[in-house]
């Protein structure tokens, strides 16, 4: 990918039972993705609050996952 | 084994590739390899069979790369001698080999898959990553046909009378998920011949199916011819008779289950009885045990089963077998002496740093020294270091010194993952004598080094900015108190039904008292109508031995003609008011068994109550039973299937009555060989070792014929006598039935105790069944902790798998009856009372329903119920409660502290 692309910066909130262990798995089995997300830890997504969302926004990222 | 750390080194180096197993042989595997990316413990192992060293003395390149020293070649089998009370059976199946059959094709086109095969060419984890392709060329199908049966209810080929259960619903679910993976819109069949969706939710699912356009054709294909373009067309006829073809992409076989060989060689060495079809023979009121005393058996090699079944069945078997050996529990055990936490509070955060190499796992990509040199310049870290193994003992040990050297307070390790490690760190801030809680993982391996690989400077910028997130965080945590509970001992049983009863006498034999709550004047339930199992032992004496045990228990404390009123507490702590027309009486227990079971559909159709003879499976089997339904003076006798079952109102399989109503079919014929005894069916459900009676009944010369449910049956009273009329779909006319007597294989039906339900906080589905907390892994407690379920109040089910519920549902409530005291978890909600208005938001979103209200109408938060997903933090509008461990305050850190 050259330097002109955009590459959208993202911040992931993933639920420690489920997508946070696959994203760990993806590790395992050596997956490759772009370096530019950044993951929170959240004990389950019912704990997501829009607050959290609206501030990742706030400081500058292009994306925001939620998944669990 | 314990020096390795799973970094794949010695699999990446290794030269020699061999079919992966785990994916069917569809791909490659290395000679060292772990099994499955799942795999727990997660650690390389080298495959004898296959490694160049062991064929040919030389290359031992594993060893020359990893990192860990963690290669062993003089590793060999060792035996080892291990006293032990009880022994459990659990060796499984083995999925049926297709290549027997000729007429599938099997073993000549790669496009002619298992199910299994097939499952693997689904996985994400498979050989294509999830993409539905065909192996021959790698192309997506676009029509893919599954033919069921194949290894099951076959006696020519492969010598399996048997129905393997599992394979109409794992077909259908593999189906719908081809569906989701295709980019076309894939045209799927499935051939069978009877559609057995008979669990939990598995008609919905089935409806669900053809909903979304998958075609159910109800034939067995003869024939199967492989064409040039490597596609394949197959012959059939259809019920009627009519010969077609039609021409498919690939073709998936439903493979039944069989025992293995080498287990039933094991069986043998163990002196185990094994049944006609090398399944473990147990006895339907005895479910889990072997023929010989102290060995137990659960899963398929029991019987062929799904996950649920299996799953309950080891629980069962874990109680059977604990049972016995009650009195040895908590012998061997060893207590650890954890110092006390030194009080942090109000101390400046003093951050420590711990930066793992990982081997080269960690340090071949990021720049640890220049991470852990960024570290240092974060706010409060005051001490940072880097590790070679941060997980070793002497890093342990050298972390448990540098705390009380520098005085740390708040711990971060920048290293794998904290779903494998978080648990170890924690345990040494404990010995370190600081809380456990004062601890954050940055994942710098699992999600960094190891998934970027090819760009070590991004990655060790997302090391920093992973570290510098840890740190934000783990400067605003607070030391966690984990709250300990005392468990009352005692247990409580609501039902004196089959299940019930056993739940009860296996808890007395755990050594626990019991109350057993029953709200008629009298024990046995449901079963006090039924005749005999489908192994054909009577239920009668069965029952009458049950009861008199029960009623001999001291342990045992009988409440009859009782109700429960009220229900206090939570989890080891049940406070319980029962109610007789008399008394009002409070109990104390630490759990509770739910065992209310279910009732008899009266039907409304069918002719039903309009004569004497047109009876209901529990009325006809009393009737037998009293004689005043006498086989020998019947001439015809007509059952009627899914009567209430399986009809828009009532959406699911009530599971029994196939197998019910085939086995009174054959009472009638061996009573009376000349009677003519008519089912008629919709789908025949004798699944499992069932499947034999189904095949017994044919063979004796009842008829089966089957309706469609736009073409129901048709009862009229006709003088003394009954006339039936039904449409033959091979035939296309009514055909005219004269019968004695009608069998109504009327449905079960939920007793629908809601008030129970509220009173113990647990849910129900919307058929009126108890609702596990996981239908699959969990099939016998509620979300609800200390609550668990069994019998027929969970859904329909034959006696043999309602005494192994309660036989599970007794091993998972002595989980907790077994323990002096419980420990909960310190991540747990709590509510800022000022900011609380009592709206109740909060209490209506938790899903375990651990909010109450005080005194004032606000809500407090029931830390014993308590799971810690924060729900009730997202719920609020005013912003009262909130998440320890991961407060509104410490995510927010994190997330300003991520760019």
């Amino acid at each position: 990918m050259n330097e002109t692309t955009f590459q959208p910066r993202i911040a992931a909130f993933l639920c420690n039972w489920c997508s946070y262990g696959a994203a760990d798995l993806a590790g395992v089995s050596r997956l490759q993705y772009p370096a530019l997300i950044q993951t929170i830890r959240i004990p389950c997504t019912g704990r997501m609050s829009p607050k959290f969302i609206l501030q990742a926004f706030r400081r500058g990222v292009d994306g925001v996952w939620v998944s669990g | 084994m314990d020096k390795c750390i799973a970094c794949g080194a010695c699999s990446d180096k290794c030269p020699q590739k061999v079919l992966n197993e785990y994916n069917e042989g569809l791909d490659k595997r290395k000679a060292a390899h772990v099994q499955y990316a799942q795999a727990v413990p997660l650690k390389y192992c080298l495959d004898k069979d296959n490694c160049l060293y062991f064929l040919k003395g030389k290359c031992r390149a594993c060893e020359k790369f990893c990192p860990a020293g963690a290669i062993n070649y003089e590793q060999s089998e060792t035996q080892r001698e291990i006293k032990v009370g009880s022994v459990i059976l659990s060796a499984g199946f083995q999925p049926f080999d297709p290549s027997i059959y000729s007429t599938y094709s099997y073993a000549n086109s790669p496009n002619v898959v298992t199910a299994l095969e097939f499952e693997r060419i689904l996985a994400a984890s498979g050989p294509w990553m999830g993409h539905l392709v065909r192996p021959s060329d790698e192309m997506e199908p676009r029509k893919i046909a599954f033919l069921q049966c194949v290894g099951s209810r076959d006696m020519n080929i492969c010598d399996h009378p048997y129905c393997s259960s599992v394979c109409c619903m794992y077909a259908i679910k593999e189906a719908i998920i081809a569906k989701e993976h295709s980019h076309d819109d894939l045209d799927v069949s499935i051939y069978y011949m009877d559609m057995r969706t008979f669990g939990k939710d598995f008609e919905r699912y089935y409806e669900k199916a053809k909903k979304l356009g998958i075609h159910f054709i109800r034939s067995r294909v003869h024939t199967v011819d492989l064409l040039p373009d490597d596609s394949i067309r197959i012959q059939y006829a259809t019920e009627q008779g009519d010969r077609k073809t039609d021409e498919f992409d690939m073709l998936v076989l439903s493979h039944g289950l069989e025992v293995s060989d080498s287990t039933v060689e094991l069986a043998r060495r163990l002196d185990v009885e094994l049944g006609d079809h090398q399944f473990i023979r147990s006895g339907s009121f005895t479910p889990v045990a072997t023929s010989r005393s102290g060995i137990y058996v659960c899963g398929a090699l029991n019987g062929p089963k799904d996950i649920p079944i299996s799953v309950m069945e080891a629980s069962a078997a874990a109680c059977a077998a604990a049972g016995n050996l009650s009195e040895a529990r908590g012998t061997l055990v060893q207590e650890k002496e954890i110092p006390k936490p030194m009080d942090v509070t109000g101390d400046i955060p003093r951050v420590g740093v711990f930066v793992c190499s990982c081997g080269i796992n960690i340090a071949g990509v990021v720049d640890v020294k220049a991470v852990a040199e960024y570290a240092k310049g974060l706010p409060y870290v005051t001490y940072v270091q880097n590790n070679l193994f941060s997980c070793s003992q002497d890093a342990q040990d050298n972390l448990t010194e540098v705390i009380r050297a520098q005085g740390l307070n708040r711990i971060v390790v920048a290293a794998c993952t904290p779903r494998t490690h978080e648990p170890l760190f924690q345990e040494t801030l404990q010995n370190a004598g600081l809380n456990k809680y004062l601890f954050e993982m940055a994942n710098i391996r699992n999600q960094d080094s190891w998934v970027h690989t090819d760009n070590p400077e991004k990655a060790t910028n997302k090391a920093m900015d992973l570290v510098r997130m840890a740190v934000a965080k783990v400067s605003l945590l607070e030391p966690l108190q984990e709250i300990q509970l005392s468990v009352n001992p005692g247990a409580m049983v609501i039902g004196g039904g089959l299940a019930g009863m056993n739940a009860a006498l296996s808890l007395a034999k755990q050594g626990y008292e019991t109350h057993l709550v029953e709200r008629e004047s009298h024990l046995g339930g449901t079963a006090r109508q039924l005749r005999v199992t489908a192994q054909g032992e009577a239920v009668g004496p069965y029952l009458e031995q049950l009861i008199a045990k029960v009623e001999a228990e001291p342990l045992i404390k009988l409440h009859m003609e009782t109700t429960i009123k009220d229900v206090d507490g939570f989890v080891g702590n049940f406070k319980t008011t029962l109610s007789t027309k008399e008394k009002e009486d409070s109990v104390e227990h630490g759990v509770t068994i739910i065992a209310t079971g279910a009732s008899e559909y009266k039907p409304r159709e069918y002719a039903y109550g309009q004569h004497p003879k047109v009876l209901t499976h529990l009325e006809l089997d009393a009737a037998l039973t009293t004689g005043q339904v006498d086989p020998k003076s019947t001439n015809s006798v007509v059952f009627i299937q899914c009567v209430g079952s399986r009809e828009p109102e009532r959406p699911y399989c009530s599971k029994v009555c196939c197998t019910h109503s085939v086995e009174t079919a054959i009472h009638f014929k061996e009573e009376n060989p000349d009677c003519q005894v008519v089912i008629l069916y919709r789908d025949i459900r004798t699944y499992g070792e069932r499947e034999l009676l189904y095949k017994e009944a044919r063979s004796k010369g009842v008829l089966f014929i089957r309706f469609s449910l736009d073409h129901k049956p048709i009862v009229e009273v006709d003088g003394d006598g009954l006339k039936v009329t039904v449409y033959d779909q091979i035939l296309k006319r009514d055909l005219l039935i004269s019968a004695d007597v009608v069998g109504l294989a009327s449905a079960v039906v939920s007793n629908r105790a809601e008030d129970l339900a509220q009173m113990f906080k647990v849910s129900m589905d919307d058929d009126g069944w108890f609702l596990e907390a996981h239908q699959k892994l969990r099939p016998v407690d509620f979300a609800t902790d200390g609550v668990f379920m069994c019998g027929l109040a969970h859904y329909p089910k034959p006696i043999e798998e309602s005494i192994a519920q309660a036989q599970a549902a007794v091993s998972r409530a002595v989980t907790i009856l077994s323990r002096d005291e419980m420990w909960l978890s310190g991540t747990v909600a709590f509510i800022d009372q000022n900011k609380c208005v009592g709206c109740g938001v909060c209490w209506t979103v938790c899903p375990y329903q651990a909010i109450d209200q005080n005194e004032k109408g606000l809500a407090v938060v029931n830390e014993a119920l308590c799971k810690g997903c924060g729900t009730c933090v997202a719920s609020c509008r005013s912003g009262a409660p909130n998440l320890r461990g991961f407060t509104t305050r410490d995510v927010m850190a994190q997330i300003e502290a991520m760019m």
